[in-house]
């Protein structure tokens, strides 16, 4: 059965030997970025082509720790379409500022790996290195411009705290496994199984499991950056080099979640009405607090990371639904993943596409008069800030509609966090408008000429644009598909729970 | 040599708590780093400790594989990290992190 596993896990293969090969070209080919840009795509469609063709059918492999399914195969498919989309949007930035491209996406890809193994890990040591895999090259590249005062110290913050906080999972994970005796998820003799037992009254729930759940679920809020656990995002996001940042504020994100929904739906599912209160709590103030202290930035990219602690927030609900009973929350949970990667990647497209001349800064009075002189440009950003916002058509409306919905038909304080929701989108408005109006209602601060954009960066823009526009227009061809993934993560914590 | 599980944990729980408290408290990045160190150490213990007292013996395999897990994620979170304190050194001309003070307004 070892080669039938070895299939089960191709997706992962395929992704780390793409990472190689674009290392072995910029071997052959050094300095040029051409190849290797070409080498990262063709290795990431191939990816994408192993993933599809393996996900056709449900799987596990080794021993059950890892798990093929639509959820598998759904969250591959999107952190391919978040690294490619990067990949595609990087060099615009990099090249004029001397940084080489090549070994820029063999860190992405992988830290792709990494967020793949954490999509399809059943079992928690396996959780454990996949989330590992994935934030490592993440603090790699929030340095990547490491000549650079404001990268470095990005980078170090990022670092610190991240592995403050990893040390702090796995301190709870040595107490779940040593107390339940097994780190497998799901299954018969899974922690799922052990903890229905103890919620049944057929076990006693002894304090050291008790505080190895609540040292993991801390360790997985600093991982999210869930308010108060969420210092260290503002200063890393705006260090990093700008595809950094846009990647940084999707690609652990996605990952996050999927270790989440991996471990508190199916690892934890059994004590929903335990972590519930927990989570309604962390959303209500990760949204609230994350939206205010963004209206009083004025650079743009720390502005869109306090935005995104506020987006974290909104998922959060999603998953306050779920546990509270109303599945839909699940599935608008992957909507809203999938809807604030393109949005927010083409927004940082944007920023990159304007830092191509070396020295614009990302504040606000770089946004100025922009309207005139990238007309374009502009349009995109409109468009992307209007769909952070949640306004129609855009993929942003239907994402919160999904998560607003699910919340007022939980009801009970569920209903309270819907409002509050309501409440929060229209605080942010304010401060996404504002890079509006910058854009087209002050006066350039000097007349720079227009730049020149490469056709990547045109074609990664093209692709956030037609995504955020065609998941606004046609949401229910994703909401099949996150419904079916949903569906399929409640199998697997359905035959755990019984 | 103890018999008792609890006396490995509560160990395991000290050096833990002496590693977050050097985390919160020093302003070395050197520091910063060897107690997130000491944290993992305390980890490992905490598995070695549940593998050696477990009557079975493939949780006692398993305990190991976790044990050698957590030293490569270690090692390889420590050369990173160096790493980036090495680049931040050469920026700002000092270890102490609360003087990487440059965008925090």
């Amino acid at each position: 059965m070892i080669a039938q596993d070895f299939i089960t896990i191709a997706p992962l293969i395929a992704a780390v030997l793409t990472a190689a090969a674009v290392l072995v070209v910029d071997l052959i080919r050094p300095g040029r970025s051409g190849p290797a840009v070409a080498t990262a795509l063709v290795g990431l469609a191939l990816t994408a082509v192993v993933t599809l063709s393996v996900g056709g059918t449900e799987a596990t492999a080794f021993g059950g720790s890892y798990t093929v399914d639509p959820l598998t195969t759904f969250l591959d498919i999107l952190f391919i379409a978040v690294i490619v989309m990067t990949i595609l949007f990087a060099p615009d930035y990099l090249l004029p500022r001397g940084l080489p491209v090549a070994e820029f996406a063999t860190v992405l890809i992988f830290a792709m790996s990494g967020a793949m193994l954490l999509a399809g890990s059943s079992d928690l040591l396996l959780l454990f290195l996949g989330l590992e895999l994935m934030v490592l090259p993440g603090y790699l590249l929030a340095g990547y411009h490491k000549t650079d005062g404001f990268s470095t110290e990005g980078a170090i913050k990022y670092f610190l705290l991240g592995s403050f906080s990893s040390a702090i999972f796995l301190f709870g994970l040595a107490f779940v496994w040593g107390l339940t005796g097994t780190t497998l998820v799901a299954g018969t003799d899974g922690i799922a199984a052990k903890l229905g037992a103890i919620v049944a009254g057929e076990a006693p729930l002894s304090a050291g499991l008790a505080m190895g759940l609540a040292f993991m679920t801390t360790g997985v809020a600093f991982k999210i950056a869930a308010v108060p656990f969420h210092y260290w995002t503002p200063d890393a996001y705006q260090g990093s080099p700008t595809p950094v940042t846009g990647y940084l504020s999707v690609g652990p994100k996605i990952g996050a979640f999927a270790l989440i929904l991996r471990l508190f739906v199916e690892a934890l599912g059994p004590l929903a009405d335990v972590w519930l209160p927990v989570v309604i709590i962390l959303a209500a103030f990760t949204m609230t607090l994350g939206n205010l202290v963004a209206l009083t930035q004025d650079n743009v990219k720390r502005m869109l990371g306090y935005s995104s602690i506020a987006h974290t927030g909104y998922m959060l609900v999603g998953l306050a639904a779920y546990a509270a009973g109303e599945l839909q929350g699940l599935s608008g949970l992957l909507f809203y993943l999938a809807a604030y990667a393109f949005m927010n990647l083409g927004a940082f497209a944007v920023i990159a596409a304007l830092q191509k001349r070396a020295g614009v800064t990302s504040q606000l009075d770089t946004f100025a008069g922009l309207g005139r002189r990238e007309p374009l440009l502009t349009v995109l950003m409109t468009l992307f800030l209007l769909s952070l916002i949640g306004i129609p058509p855009t993929a942003g409306f239907f994402a919160k509609y999904e998560i607003i919905v699910a919340a007022v038909q939980a009801g009970g304080a569920l209903t309270w966090l819907a409002v509050l929701v309501v409440l929060n989108a229209a605080v942010a408005a304010f401060y996404y408008l504002r890079v509006v109006v910058y854009m087209f209602m002050r006066d350039p601060a000097t007349d720079a000429p227009a730049l020149r954009h490469g056709a990547l960066m045109w074609g990664g823009l093209a692709a956030a644009t037609v995504l955020t526009i065609l998941l606004g227009l046609f949401p229910s061809a994703l909401l099949g598909i996150v419904d079916q993934a949903a569906q399929a993560l409640l199998g697997t914590a359905g035959i755990a729970g019984t | 040599m103890s018999d008792s599980l609890d006396a490995y944990l509560i160990l395991s729980g000290i050096l833990f708590a002496i590693g977050s408290f050097g985390f919160l408290a020093r302003r070395n990045a050197i520091s910063m780093l060897m107690s997130i160190e000491l944290m993992l150490n305390a980890v490992n213990l905490a598995i070695v400790a549940f593998a050696a007292f477990s009557p079975a013996t493939d949780a006692q395999a398993q305990g190991s594989v976790i044990a050698l897990m957590v030293m490569a994620v270690a090692a390889a979170e420590a050369t990173v990290g160096l790493a980036i304190v090495i680049a931040i050194y050469r920026n700002k001309k000092t270890p102490l992190v609360d003087e990487y003070d440059a965008m925090s307004r």
